[in-house]
């Protein structure tokens, strides 16, 4: 059934990264040559931060013939020299400016989910790329808990398949939510990751193989996956996807400037007319600040950063932060739970080898009302290095002696973590701090509390797990509590007393102003959001491309939209 | 008698007290280097693979084996205090040490943190003079030692059981949140103690795999050639002999 013929034949349409990489090299093809614009020029579109949402954004519009400039804090990688296998070494590859977390259930930030540079967090995401559920985006109807979308699955469905081509996803034919196929086929299954599947089997849990963007065969210029095992590194074989491989190679080609060690601080509007009229940024390599002008502004810098930058963004108009009337700016801000469990076997396991991301299940991801909580969660296998397993091993609480001996152990131990669907709630919120940077903007703060619901879920599934690690024969068992994964903050919507942006990203506030990364997301069901968050971007671009939606606020209406309206 | 390390008896949840065996049932390093000369793989050094790994990796590795002896970051007053306390939380009670003194110091010199900040803690920077000042303060109030540096080992680690617990207060200790103040100083000195090659020679990490890759994932095999098995302390005779064969 299906197009099992077929896999690892499929081309995406419509880009041509893998082609434009280097075989020899790492570096990003183009970037000697890229199209520079002035800073007075008015581009089409600037686009705040190169991660996956601006980086497909852009390279879907460029090849309509748009001028975008993206503007990135962060490094423009060289990986030959900037990347290492190495897990101290990778320190840079994260978020580590100050931000300040606080609430009842603090969210650890840096390496745990923030990314810096060109490419964005997914240069270090571990490489699940999971749909969402068609229930993820009706939970309010369906479950009374969360928010509704504005849109539906059905209008991701198209954008999922191109994106999932484009990675390219390697996995199993999947049978949750939306049952689809996959463009390649299933990695191996190292041993560690067996054992765990081999234990939800005698749970009668079903699991599958993948699925993960990271390539299995070739793909144009990107080769094999060679196992080495830091996903979470910086994927120096170019095997796992991220849209410095994905899709800025396409971008560069057509003519798109990716501008690094650009900080952007400020979105300027036009207080005559309403509108965005360019971004303000500092060039941190000579420390000055400049204006970049532009049509169309998109703000792409994903839940902490965006609603940071919005906030920080004052002009007459807005004395309480761009887009921020409604007191809507930074709320709903969502991460998951992600409880690890490690067993303990008899034989040596060697976790480290093989992509980190190897199997997972869905068979818990909607709610069951006998479970006692709304919504679900879902199981994927996983393979801490040795500081992330060190961590793991202090926050089951040993140090010192016993810590040498659970670590002089790691080659006998297994890992499967969850992720918990936690609802969206409007307290857990990024506001300004006291605190600013080193060029005098407001640093985040990030304050974040479970409510009940969440915590039922997070035992029900720490217990899910501890039973298949039991299942699978494991002698002893270490279990932590954390978490993983950023969403919301900007949410779309349909009015603006309860969303920042609409359907179309679009800020209901300022015409010609989007948001278009994970920050505009209302749920986040249990699957990691990168994936989403390139098919939202390809989508919007595909809209924008096609006049679908209008950025020039000709009719003054969108200053003041129709409350409630459904603009789908 | 050799321990059967196909079972899990050494280790500290399943022993009385949580308290892992004494550091004598393993064997003495007798291949490359491991903190203590101890550890499961006596005849592994992740150095033997060196030449496959590619250049970027390797010199960021390599650095670790030559830390510059000087600190930066922490005063002269400090660094006794800092390096009894890091010696017992990684408990390195002997020659080989991984310089984690030397790494943290230089990571906090270079402002290298970690992203985030409780909002109910100091600056990390700040956190650790604090923590330091707190630990002389109790090794003072508590046992009558000037510095926590003085104390005997087990007093050590009786006081950082103390921190573990977030069991501390008074004085530097009503600055901060002890707990998170534990979780800042351990993230920092396991990411050190960790990051250094002859920790992994210590575990049978197989270390950095670029561009060579792995290829024995299991779960038929799951040794490279550069990978060796674990080993115990043990005497072939003596064990022969008990064994009866």
């Amino acid at each position: 059934m299906r197009t099992n013929l077929l896999k690892g034949a499929r081309a995406p349409k419509d880009n041509e990264s893998r082609f434009l990489l280097d075989v020899a090299r790492r570096d990003l093809p183009g970037e000697d040559t890229m199209r520079r614009y002035r800073t007075d020029d008015e581009v089409d579109l600037v686009v705040v931060g190169a991660g996956a949402g601006g980086s497909v954004l852009a390279q879907r519009l460029a090849r309509r013939g748009w001028r975008v400039v993206i503007l990135e804090a962060g490094p423009f990688w060289h990986p030959d020299d900037d990347w290492v296998s190495d897990e101290a070494g990778s320190h840079d590859l994260y978020w580590t400016q100050k931000r300040v977390i606080g609430g009842d259930d603090p969210i650890e930030l840096g390496k745990n989910n923030s990314g810096r540079g060109v490419g964005g967090s997914m240069i270090h995401y571990a490489g699940y790329t999971p749909r969402f559920h068609p229930s993820d985006f009706e939970t309010l109807r369906r479950d009374g808990v969360g928010a509704d979308w504005p849109i539906t699955y059905a209008d991701l469905r198209d954008h999922y398949v191109q994106v999932e081509r484009e990675l390219p996803v390697a996995g199993q034919n999947w049978p949750w939510g939306d049952p689809h196929s996959y463009p390649f086929s299933p990695h191996a299954v190292s041993g560690a990751a067996s054992i765990t599947w081999k234990g939800a089997l005698a749970c009668g849990i079903e699991m599958r193989v993948g699925p993960v963007g990271i390539v299995n065969g070739t793909f144009g210029n990107r080769p094999h996956c060679i196992y080495r095992g830091y996903c979470l590194q910086g994927c120096k074989v170019n095997a796992k996807a991220s849209p410095y491989v994905t899709h800025l190679p396409d971008a560069l080609a057509h003519g798109v400037e990716v501008r690094a060690g650009s900080m952007a601080v400020r979105v300027e509007i036009d207080d005559a007319t309403g509108l965005a009229r360019g971004v303000t940024y500092i060039d941190e390599e000579h420390g000055k600040e400049r204006y970049q002008r532009a049509r169309v502004v998109a703000v792409c810098a994903y839940s902490i950063e965006s609603p940071r930058l919005l906030l920080n963004s004052i002009s007459q108009r807005f004395p309480h932060g761009l887009c921020n009337t409604e007191d809507q700016v930074g709320r709903y801000v969502m991460v998951q739970g992600a409880t690890q469990t490690a067993g303990r076997y008899p034989d040596e396991v060697r976790m480290y080898k093989a992509p980190l991301p190897e199997v997972s299940s869905e068979v818990f991801y909607e709610t069951d009302e006998s479970r006692g909580f709304a919504r679900g969660f879902s199981i994927q296998t996983i393979a801490p290095l040795p500081i992330g397993w060190a961590e793991h091993v202090l926050a089951a609480g040993h140090w010192g002696r016993a810590m040498r001996e659970y670590m002089r152990d790691y080659n006998h131990w297994s890992t499967v973590g969850v992720l918990n669907e936690l609802l969206a709630q409007p307290d857990n919120r990024v506001t300004l701090a006291d605190e600013c940077d080193q060029y005098g903007t407001p640093v985040a703060r990030f304050d974040y509390t479970l409510c009940d619901n969440d915590k039922a879920n997070m035992a029900f599934s720490a217990n899910v797990i501890h039973g298949i690690v039991i299942a699978s024969g494991a002698q002893d068992v270490l279990t932590i509590r954390r978490f993983a994964h950023l969403i919301g903050g900007c949410r779309m919507g349909t009015s603006p007393e309860d969303s920042v942006v609409s359907a179309d990203h679009q800020s209901w506030a300022v015409a010609n102003l989007f948001v278009a990364d994970g920050s505009v997301c209302p749920t986040q069901g249990s699957a990691n959001p990168a994936l989403t968050i390139m098919a939202l971007a390809s989508r919007l671009a595909q809209r924008l491309g096609s006049r679908k939606v209008d950025p020039s606020g000709g009719s003054a209406s969108r200053l003041a939209p129709v409350s409630g309206s459904n603009r789908r | 008698m050799a321990r059967d390390l196909s079972k899990p008896d050494h280790l500290p949840n399943l022993r009385p007290g949580r308290e892992p065996p004494h550091s004598s049932w393993l064997p003495l390093q007798r291949r490359g280097t491991t903190p203590q000369m101890i550890g499961r793989y006596p005849d592994y050094d992740v150095f033997d693979a060196a030449g496959s790994w590619d250049d970027a990796t390797a010199k960021v590795v390599n650095a670790r084996l030559h830390m510059p002896a000087d600190l930066h970051f922490f005063s002269a007053g400090e660094v006794a205090t800092l390096r009894a306390f890091c010696d017992v939380c990684v408990a390195q009670d002997g020659e080989p040490r991984v310089p984690v003194v030397e790494m943290i110091d230089e990571k906090l010199a270079a402002g290298r943190l970690d992203g985030y900040q409780y909002a109910d803690m100091p600056d990390d920077r700040d956190t650790w003079h604090v923590v330091l000042a707190g630990l002389d303060e109790v090794a003072e109030g508590r046992y009558g030692k000037a510095t926590f540096a003085a104390c005997d080992p087990d007093t050590q680690e009786a006081i950082v059981a103390l921190l573990a617990k977030a069991q501390l207060s008074g004085g530097s200790w009503d600055s901060l949140n002890v707990k998170r103040a534990w979780s800042v100083c351990m993230r920092m000195i396991l990411a050190a103690f960790y990051s250094h090659p002859w920790a992994w020679n210590e575990i049978g990490f197989g270390g950095p795999a670029y561009p060579q890759g792995y290829m024995r994932l299991g779960p038929m095999a799951v040794r490279e050639p550069h990978e060796k098995p674990e080993a115990t302390k043990e005497d072939p005779v003596s064990v022969i002999s008990q064994d009866g064969t």
